[in-house]
């Protein structure tokens, strides 16, 4: 069968042989995809540009954003203040965020979960498993 | 003993749970209660880990029929059924029904597994690189086929998916690749797949529901009306063929890699459907086509398992977690599983069945607390889920941060994922198989000199080269049958 293109692996380069393929094959399924878009919203008489809404309609600002905010501040300060001192503090801030309510008794049931919630977790992975979880810079 | 039963109670009392809140999944509560799994040996977290499987997968039919929105993805056609009866205050009724189908699913679909991996191990025992090469292959192809409305966005997918995987060094020469200089130490090694797993199943689901504002579905109290006809086992009379041929139906969709439950429920609805004596009736709440949908659904566990343990390729997604699990244990899973691990995959076959009765009798008995479950807010429960997620992945390696910031990462990716429309379960079959694949690869080309022939040169793997043909020509004459139906509406 000598019709078969072939293929040198090379010990030194071999590392990118194969990710260069799918590069490759990646680059010619996003050129495609681009045409098939294009080609329809034209058919279409859609603009090819058209401007659909990225969110759902009436989206929550407050707590997509608030979510992705927490969720960062979260780890950072897991790796400053430990893992069940951060964890109470978050776990209520998100809890917060999500009954949005002033209500006292939201409130209250929002402390007790924080709180109940990272202390068995804490104890379950931390202390029965014997698992290390994020002590922090000043270790609380 | 004993505190295996215990350990797989929980898991099927946690993944119903799971299953009952719509936006929570099979696939989600495995992958939160992997971290679990690091304290015990493989046996103990089988019983666990296929508890909640089992569990995620049943829970999904008391929203569906109870207020109309199926708790997982699976019980999508047990909605058409279900909640009509409800309607007619039969509620009960439909519940017994959905969890009796449930269960016969699931312990036909433990038989065929039990038949059919041996067999297919038997065969893929004699696979070369090359026909691992292919046999990959077929699988994104597959996926990318039953991706239902674009083909080509799923191979796409899959194939991101691959690229994903082949961050960090190559074990070959260990040099390393596709990775930027200031991540140089943290992923020699590539990403870790449970942060990739949880973040993409767990994470990205959080970031949707925030979006829509933690959304609580008012339920109302369950009609009740003293004439409405209650369940008895003669509900089952005349349906044998329906249950069988309904199970199968879900056990060989759960052997295709990357098609959901979602897909078997719908395709033995259909077929179920057109056999009927009267399809007029489908829709008002007849009882044949609530067990349609869920003995497939259930059907799909055993179905799913028979690639994962034979060829090492996962059947859905969440039987992709599952094979994290085995990784994370050491175990691998491929034709060699059963030769070289007998006594789990016994416990594999003995804590299915297991969970399959605990799954039963937990939710026929009870089934009016277990139909509580969909009062849970999620606004409560999302938060501890950010705990469970940070945890997994932070002690998956035994605490490295950057496995936190990949749980982050992969989140927000699942979330974009969904808003393209790219099939989240592709990426993560292609993340899982991409190392193989360029393994086998390489080592097909160097046992042939370079000569790309060496993968049309065996007859095995020519066999498989036409199944990928086969797919392919399948899914473009599907996307152009789906176009035909657009135009006629």
């Amino acid at each position: 069968m000598g019709g078969f293109p072939k293929i040198e692996v090379v010990y030194s380069t071999s590392h990118w042989l194969f990710p260069k393929i799918i590069i490759g094959i990646l680059i010619i399924l996003a050129a495609i995809l681009l045409i098939q878009t294009i080609w329809n919203r034209k058919k279409e008489g859609k603009p090819i540009f058209c401007k659909k809404g990225f969110f759902v309609e009436n989206y929550d600002k407050i707590k997509f954003y608030g979510t992705i905010i927490l969720l960062i501040l979260y780890v950072i300060c897991l790796d400053l203040f430990g893992f069940l001192f951060t964890s109470m503090v978050f776990m209520l801030l998100f809890n917060l965020l999500y009954s949005a309510s002033k209500e006292r008794k939201s409130i209250l049931t929002s402390v007790v979960i924080s709180v109940v919630s990272s202390v068995l977790i804490w104890y379950v992975f931390g202390v029965l498993f014997n698992l290390s979880l994020p002590t922090g810079m000043i270790g609380i | 003993m004993l505190m295996h039963f215990v350990i797989a109670l929980m898991g099927v009392l946690m993944g119903i749970i799971f299953g009952s809140i719509p936006g929570m999944t099979a696939t989600m509560a495995v992958a939160i209660f992997l971290p679990l799994t690091y304290a015990y040996d493989m046996t103990t977290s089988l019983f666990l880990l296929l508890g909640l499987y089992v569990g995620g997968i049943s829970g999904g039919l008391v929203p569906a029929i109870l207020i109309n929105i199926p708790g997982t993805p699976s019980s999508i056609c047990t909605t058409f059924e279900g909640h009509p009866m409800t309607q007619k205050g039969e509620g009960e009724r439909a519940l017994k029904v959905g969890i009796t189908a449930s269960f016969f699913g699931g312990v036909i679909s433990l038989c065929c597994l039990w038949l059919f991996t041996p067999l297919l191990s038997d065969l893929a025992i004699k696979f070369t690189s090359v026909e691992e090469f292919l046999i990959i292959l077929f699988a994104l192809s597959i996926i990318a086929a039953l991706s239902k409305g674009n083909m080509i966005k799923g191979i796409f997918a899959g194939f991101l998916g691959v690229l994903t995987a082949l961050v960090g060094s190559f074990p070959d020469n260990n040099k390393e690749r596709l990775v930027p200089d200031f991540l140089s130490g943290d992923l020699t090694s590539g990403f870790s797949l449970l942060p990739v797993l949880i973040g993409l199943f767990a994470i990205s689901e959080l970031l949707e529901m925030a979006e829509k504002g933690m959304p609580h579905t008012n339920v109302e109290k369950l009609a009740k009306s003293k004439d409405a006809v209650k369940f008895s086992f003669r509900d089952f009379k005349g349906q044998i063929a329906n249950v069988f041929r309904s199970s199968l139906l879900g056990t060989f969709t759960g052997i295709l890699p990357g098609v959901g439950g979602s897909a078997a429920s719908i395709l033995s609805y259909s077929t179920t459907k057109n056999l009927s004596k009267h399809p007029e009736k489908f829709g008002t709440g007849v009882p044949e086509g609530l067990i349609a949908s869920e003995s497939a659904n259930n059907g799909l566990t055993g179905g799913a398992l028979i690639p994962l343990l034979s060829l090492g390729i996962p059947g859905d997604s969440t039987t992709a977690v599952l094979m994290g699990a085995f990784m994370l244990q050491g175990i691998q899973v491929g034709p060699l599983f059963i030769t070289q691990n007998p006594d789990i995959w016994k416990t594999v076959l003995l804590a299915l069945l297991l969970c399959d009765f605990l799954m039963f009798f937990v939710m026929f008995f009870p089934i009016k607390y277990i139909a509580k479950i969909i009062y849970i807010k999620p606004a409560r429960l999302y938060p501890v889920i950010v705990l469970m997620c940070v945890v997994g992945a932070y002690t998956c390696n035994n605490g490295i941060m950057f496995d936190v910031w990949t749980l982050l990462l992969f989140g927000l990716v699942g979330y974009l994922f969904n808003k393209f429309g790219l099939s989240v379960p592709c990426y993560l079959i292609g993340f899982i198989l991409g190392g193989s694949l360029e393994k086998y690869f390489i080592d097909s080309l160097k046992g042939a000199g370079g000569s790309l022939s060496v993968f049309f040169s065996h007859p095995i793997g020519n066999v498989i080269w036409v199944l990928i043909i086969i797919s392919i020509a399948y899914s473009i004459y599907d996307n152009h049958k789906q176009k035909a139906k657009q135009k006629a509406c």
